[in-house]
């Protein structure tokens, strides 16, 4: 006691009681709604049992599908992923290219960057119905959504780390001989690779909220497909899983990135720089 | 660190425990107010004529209780909420009230049987002429929605099945743009008054309608059983404001036809329209009728066949006699030990006797 | 040999005058140290003579022809900040140079090109003590080592020119002492003309053969940004032997060789008077500066 409250740090054991707390709190909370509703309705659709839950899941999992003999929840991670990893990787290649491009050279830097500026400020979803009539109902429009919704964060980003380079290292890399090409190879493109990665992790929430929206308005399948369609009869016991298994995948990609801005540029964590 | 886990843990619990019986689903007890949700549908605009005209508040008064009529701008939410608990009753069709709130352990009661679609559903084929056409085409529709019911009927008529077709779930906001405007989309399946929009793109044919299966997409009132248990008062109030309209209705009321057809976001010729393809019950000794006949339990068999090898009775349902459909005569499809979905014609038999 | 003339030189930023009237000749293998107070132009000349940025008025000739307009691997720069780079290893940092020389397209050389280049620049890793930190980032690296680096890596294309604009700024007491022993060194050995801004009067001395001392002579109560700055006395320190061992003779420079003779014996106490604007002292370093 007396010591001020800013000053008193949980320790290991500490910090690890106080991180799960929240999640502990809500699974109890969870829990006793469930049971309650489930003890006075047992065909309750709103909280189902962990039970209920489980089989779902087992059946979505590991059970193909009666009525197309797919196995639902790996078809539909494959779809989203598969358009996800489109959308990222479409947004990162214009954001590394527009985004140097434009921070490097003034003369382009002066042609787009109000361009973007504006671009960036467009709802992405107000867009959805113009994309699904221009570019159809498939893929395409779904990876352009997300496209839209990220690349000129993207690009707005790196076009703001290549100016904050500091000029005395493009004056050195001149004084040493170096192109502009040679510039852009050596010196922008290894030091820009971990700040797309850092704003690409940014990127990730916007990426799926763009997608499960995409997938929501019009799909053969895809996670938000699933969710959007089950919701029409209340069943929470997928929809519950789904969005947990979103969340893990959204976790996951977030720390593999991370993981490969460390192996990528080990420069980054080493010393003091 | 003062603080013990325990006394985190007790208070913890407490919260909990304090939020659920906050919370919790209301139990059926007499009460005075009730709350009603409905959605934009050609049969459904007088539940807000009810609402804006007083004439609600006029029957809800002559029970002695409070009826609150909500408009929900999501149909699936409204039944949803429902379901869940915030609404006493809430209009749907028969498809959703068995899927949603019946498969969902909720006991609801349709109490007024308002009318049955009548073409207001319909297949249409950009290029093809019938509905064998379809055989292989990606088709729009809402899936598990009513929608996918009528496409199902259609297949069926031709001998085909879903297996021939691919379907891809589009938003029911989005249909007649996709339609008009994608080269990709060549078959829709959708409700009006996007169905008339649909219809009339250059060289699309209507190849099926609801109309070939008449009194299978039908619209109801459906209202939580043991709350209409505990409260006759209620029944008697909404089935009596409801008679008062279809009266009017069927009289051609101008300025009421006029009122829920600018609600609906139509004129008053649009909206006339679209009830030449819904088959109001005007009268409600028809509408009893309809409800008494044979020939609903056979509708509704077909519809809970569609609804269980669509997965639509949830993860618990292991045949199509999971949840148990009660009929006026005594008859029971499914299981008899849950049956969560009751059609009643006792309150559309009052009005027919001018009881109410 | 590169031989610096500078010529009525000006720059100005709108309507701030932050140079003016600049004449300079300064023969090949000369150290000069840039010195004055803070805000002067000590910098900004730098900037010129690396052409990173242009003259307003004025010329800048190396033996005899106009400087490029944007840097250029004969004139080698050092910075106080941000001078090496940072997601490159020692190793990699220095052989940087002979990479963008000898792969155009890709700036980065491979398998035995790469072994060849690294084996030259090995002895240039060794002369600044950096050996055992071959594989090491900057950010691994104390700011003395970081310093030792960034000349390294700037001599590595051979310049003729060395830049380095306030490179022991940073540095601790010892570790500059250091330094000082290391860059006479490579001065003696490349016989690079060197040209290095400093705040350190001692420090320009010391290390320096020539000391050009920058200040504003003329002033404008009124107006603080209608008078830049100027070399107010240009000292060639004579006195050294090494400056006759390594710097060149300017023929040009013969005519004026009494008048830069009487500095000698007494450098300091032109500085004494650095801020001092009497009109005698103006006159004075006007002529001194007018070669």
């Amino acid at each position: 006691m007396g010591l001020r409250i800013i000053n008193r740090r949980p320790g290991r054991g500490g910090a690890l009681f106080w991180g799960a707390l929240p999640f502990l709190a809500v699974l109890a909370l969870y829990l006793t709604f469930s049971a309650m509703r489930l003890a006075e309705n047992p065909n309750d659709k709103l909280l189902p049992a962990l039970s209920t839950i489980a089989e779902t899941v087992v059946r979505l999992a590991f059970t193909p599908d009666q009525r197309t003999g797919q196995v639902l929840l790996w078809v539909d991670t494959a779809a989203s992923l598969a358009r996800l990893a489109w959308g990222l990787a479409v947004s990162a290649a214009l954001g590394l290219v527009i985004g140097i491009a434009s921070g490097l050279v003034p003369y382009l830097r002066a042609g787009l960057s109000p361009f973007v500026a504006v671009v960036s400020l467009i709802p992405p979803m107000a867009l959805l119905p113009i994309l699904f009539i221009s570019f159809g109902l498939d893929e395409l429009s779904k990876v352009v959504l997300i496209v839209i919704g990220i690349a000129p964060f993207l690009i707005r980003d790196l076009a703001m780390r290549v100016e904050a380079i500091p000029p005395e290292l493009v004056i050195k890399a001149q004084t040493l001989g170096a192109s502009t090409w040679q510039i852009i190879t050596r010196l922008v493109l290894p030091t820009m690779l971990p700040k797309l990665i850092d704003a690409l992790r940014l990127s990730l929430g916007p990426a799926w909220l763009f997608l499960i929206s995409a997938e929501a308005i019009a799909a053969q399948d895809g996670l938000g497909y699933r969710i959007f369609l089950v919701r029409r009869y209340l069943a929470m016991d997928v929809i519950l899983p789904y969005v947990a298994w979103i969340t893990l995948m959204a976790f996951l990609m977030d720390w593999g990135l991370r993981a490969l801005n460390r192996r990528t540029s080990p420069w980054l964590t080493r010393g003091m720089a | 660190m003062t603080i013990s886990l325990k006394r985190i843990s007790a208070f913890c619990l407490g919260l909990a425990a304090a939020a659920a019986i906050a919370c919790s689903p209301a139990g059926a007890v007499e009460k005075k107010s009730f709350k009603i949700a409905w959605s934009i549908y050609a049969g459904w605009m007088p539940w807000g004529y009810a609402a804006d005209s007083g004439l609600m508040k006029k029957w809800a008064d002559k029970y002695g209780i409070n009826v609150e009529i909500v408009q929900i701008n999501d149909y699936v939410e409204s039944i949803n909420q429902y379901t869940a608990g915030g609404f006493d009753g809430c209009v749907m069709t028969n498809m959703d009230a068995l899927t949603i709130p019946a498969a969902g352990g909720v006991d609801s009661t349709a109490l007024i049987v308002g009318d049955f679609s009548n073409g207001n559903d319909g297949v249409v084929l950009k290029t093809g002429k019938t509905v064998a056409d379809i055989k292989g085409e990606k088709i729009n529709l809402v899936q598990l929605s009513v929608s996918h019911y009528l496409l199902a009927r259609a297949l069926d008529s031709v001998g085909l099945t879903e297996k021939d077709v691919s379907i891809v779930n589009t938003s029911d906001a989005d249909i007649v743009s996709v339609f008009t405007s994608s080269s990709d989309s060549k078959a829709v399946v959708t409700w009006n008054p996007q169905l008339a929009e649909v219809a009339a793109v250059k060289g699309a044919t209507k190849v099926f309608d609801s109309s070939k299966v008449p009194g299978e997409i039908i619209d109801l009132l459906v209202v939580n059983t043991g709350t209409l248990k505990d409260n006759p008062a209620l029944a008697k109030a909404l089935t009596g404001v409801w008679y008062e309209m279809m009266e009017k209705m069927a009289a051609g009321d101008e300025a009421m036809l006029t009122h829920m057809a600018k609600a609906s976001g139509t004129d008053l010729a649009g909206y006339k329209s679209q009830l030449v393809t819904t088959r109001m019950f005007y009268k409600p000794a028809e509408a009893m009728e309809f409800t008494t006949s044979p020939q609903l339990p056979k509708t509704m068999d077909l519809v809970r066949t569609f609804s269980f090898e669509h997965g639509l009775l949830g993860e618990g349902a292991k045949t199509k006699d999971a949840v148990g459909i009660a009929f006026p005569g005594g008859e029971i499809l499914g299981d008899a030990k849950n049956v969560k979905l009751r059609f009643d014609a006792e309150a559309m038999k009052l009005a027919a006797e001018g009881k109410l | 040999m590169s031989t610096v003339r500078v010529r009525n030189l000006w720059k100005q930023y709108g309507d701030q005058v932050v140079l003016e009237h600049i004449n300079l000749d300064i023969p090949s293998g000369e150290f000069c140290a840039l010195v004055g107070p803070s805000g002067c132009g000590k910098t900004t000349f730098l900037r010129l003579l690396l052409a990173m940025e242009q003259p307003t008025r004025g010329t800048i000739t190396i033996d005899g022809k106009p400087l490029p307009g944007e840097p250029r691997p004969d004139r080698g720069v050092v910075f106080q900040r941000y001078s090496v780079f940072p997601h490159l290893t020692v190793e990699e940092n220095i052989v940087l140079g002979l990479e963008f020389a000898r792969a155009p397209l890709t700036g980065r050389l491979y398998g035995a090109k790469k072994r060849r280049a690294l084996e030259e620049v090995a002895e240039t890793i060794e002369r600044v003590g950096l050996s055992p930190s071959r594989t090491k980032y900057p950010g691994e690296l104390s700011g003395g080592m970081q310093q030792r680096l960034s000349i390294a890596q700037a001599l590595v294309r051979k310049p003729r020119i060395l830049l380095m604009d306030e490179p022991f700024g940073a540095l601790d007491p010892g570790t500059k002492a250091q330094m000082y022993v290391l860059v006479r060194e490579l001065w003696r050995a490349e016989r690079m003309t060197v040209f290095m801004v400093t705040h350190d009067l001692k420090e320009g001395f010391s290390l320096a053969t020539r000391v050009l001392a920058f200040d504003k002579v003329r002033h404008d109560p009124q107006a603080p940004e209608a008078y830049g700055a100027t070399v107010k006395f240009n000292i060639p320190l004579d006195d050294k032997a090494e400056r006759a061992e390594i710097v060149s003779k300017l023929p040009a420079l013969a005519a004026t060789e009494n008048e830069e003779g009487a500095t000698r014996g007494r450098p300091w106490a032109r500085l004494f008077d650095f801020a001092g604007t009497t009109r005698r002292k103006r006159r004075e370093s006007h002529e001194r500066t007018s070669v």
